[in-house]
């Protein structure tokens, strides 16, 4: 029943954010870029756990978490399944919660950045590089 | 209600005039997996020893399941696995004669799971009739893993089990605790100084400094406060590295 790729999330451990909460984001970015669409099944937790290396339990926080947001949608004998209308995930008119979703990574870029001394110019042009690059 | 795993009240030990372990207080309920933290010759071993009754303590109380480690029933022993930081016991034996040694000594022994994790773990028919002093450190250890999970423990208490494991041998052990042992509800008590592995599978942490525990909770609570609660002007931190420097220096 798995339709998506085999390893969906990856998790970085010994970073600021807990692995519940990279998760998390994870699932947002994929539902709001589309990759995960509506009535999409996710792995069940037993399989994210063996696939990560992570306690299940954490797993379950954050689809746990997910389902309150209304971004999943628990679905009996199926397991979770991103909900017919996302929560704040709408097309277009989203761009905006989009690009929040992406703040705390370039958070976490721009205080790498004044760590290293680097002057803003400097990086934004690398970053614009890096997103003209083919993924 | 049933006894608790761990229970440790106002615990003392002392070597000649130093004192490792100062009135701690420790308690861990069942299901619960627990990282143990603390700087080297914090008292992690001596505390996990103690724990055990493998240490007479100098003060205080302990309870295992309800029973003192000193005169534990064998149906209590039979509850609980301990992976030795380092083990030189049985190691003129071969694996397969310490398994069968050990095998002998519990009520339920789970022949299946042995196998299994012998083939996964590299234990080919020359390694297995091989003296154990003769095995690498790696090799050691993860025989000591399989010899500590083979009667299905519900405690499991492990020093630093992954200290000789390469980094494949360390995520091997980690599947394994995640998917047969986690899984189970094993309550399961940890040491390790490699803390990302710790963060993949404990939910609590617990400090030991200064002969107690000094801080303890759940592990993603005290990574969000520490990213919450930073002094204006200090360094952003806060991740499991940051925390533990910051308690424990």
């Amino acid at each position: 029943m798995s339709s998506h790729t085999p390893q969906l999330f990856s998790i970085v451990p010994g970073s600021t954010a807990p692995i519940y909460r990279q998760l998390v984001d994870q699932v947002r970015r994929l539902v709001a870029g589309g990759q995960l669409a509506p009535g999409a099944a996710l792995p069940s937790v037993r399989e994210v756990a063996l696939q990560l290396a992570v306690n299940p339990m954490t797993v379950s926080k954050a689809y746990g978490l997910l389902e309150l947001e209304g971004v999943l949608e628990r679905r009996r004998g199926v397991g979770m399944l991103v909900a017919d209308r996302p929560v704040g995930m709408g097309g277009a008119s989203g761009a905006g919660e989009r690009l929040a979703l992406l703040r705390p990574t370039l958070e976490r870029a721009a205080r790498e950045a004044r760590e290293l001394e680097l002057d803003p110019d400097t990086v934004l042009s690398l970053f614009n590089t890096i997103l003209k690059e083919s993924p | 209600m049933t006894a608790l795993p761990i229970q440790m009240r106002g615990v003392a030990r002392r070597f000649g005039s130093k004192t490792v372990l100062d009135g701690l207080d420790w308690e861990v309920g069942p299901g619960q997996v627990v990282g143990l933290l603390g700087r080297n010759g914090a008292g992690k071993s001596t505390l996990m020893e103690c724990l055990l009754g493998l240490r007479e303590i100098d003060g205080g109380s302990i309870t295992l399941f309800g029973e003192s480690p000193a005169a534990l029933s064998d149906a209590t022993r039979a509850r609980i696995g301990y992976v030795p930081q380092k083990s030189e016991l049985f190691d003129w034996m071969t694996p397969l004669q310490m398994l069968a040694y050990f095998k002998a000594l519990y009520p339920r022994w789970n022949d299946g799971k042995v196998e299994s994790l012998m083939d996964r773990w590299g234990f080919d028919i020359v390694m297995r009739n091989k003296p154990i002093r003769r095995l690498s450190g790696g090799e050691q250890q993860r025989l000591s893993i399989i010899r500590a999970l083979a009667h299905d423990p519900e405690l499991l208490v492990l020093d630093e089990p992954v200290s000789a494991l390469d980094p494949a041998g360390r995520r091997d052990f980690l599947t394994e605790l995640i998917d047969g042992v986690i899984e189970r509800g094993t309550t399961v008590v940890f040491s390790t100084h490699i803390l990302t592995d710790l963060e993949r599978v404990a939910l609590d942490v617990a400090f030991l400094k200064d002969g107690r525990i000094v801080l303890e909770g759940d592990l993603d609570d005290l990574l969000d406060g520490a990213a919450h609660h930073v002094a204006p002007g200090a360094r952003t931190p806060s991740n499991l590295e940051d925390l533990f420097i910051e308690v424990t220096r």
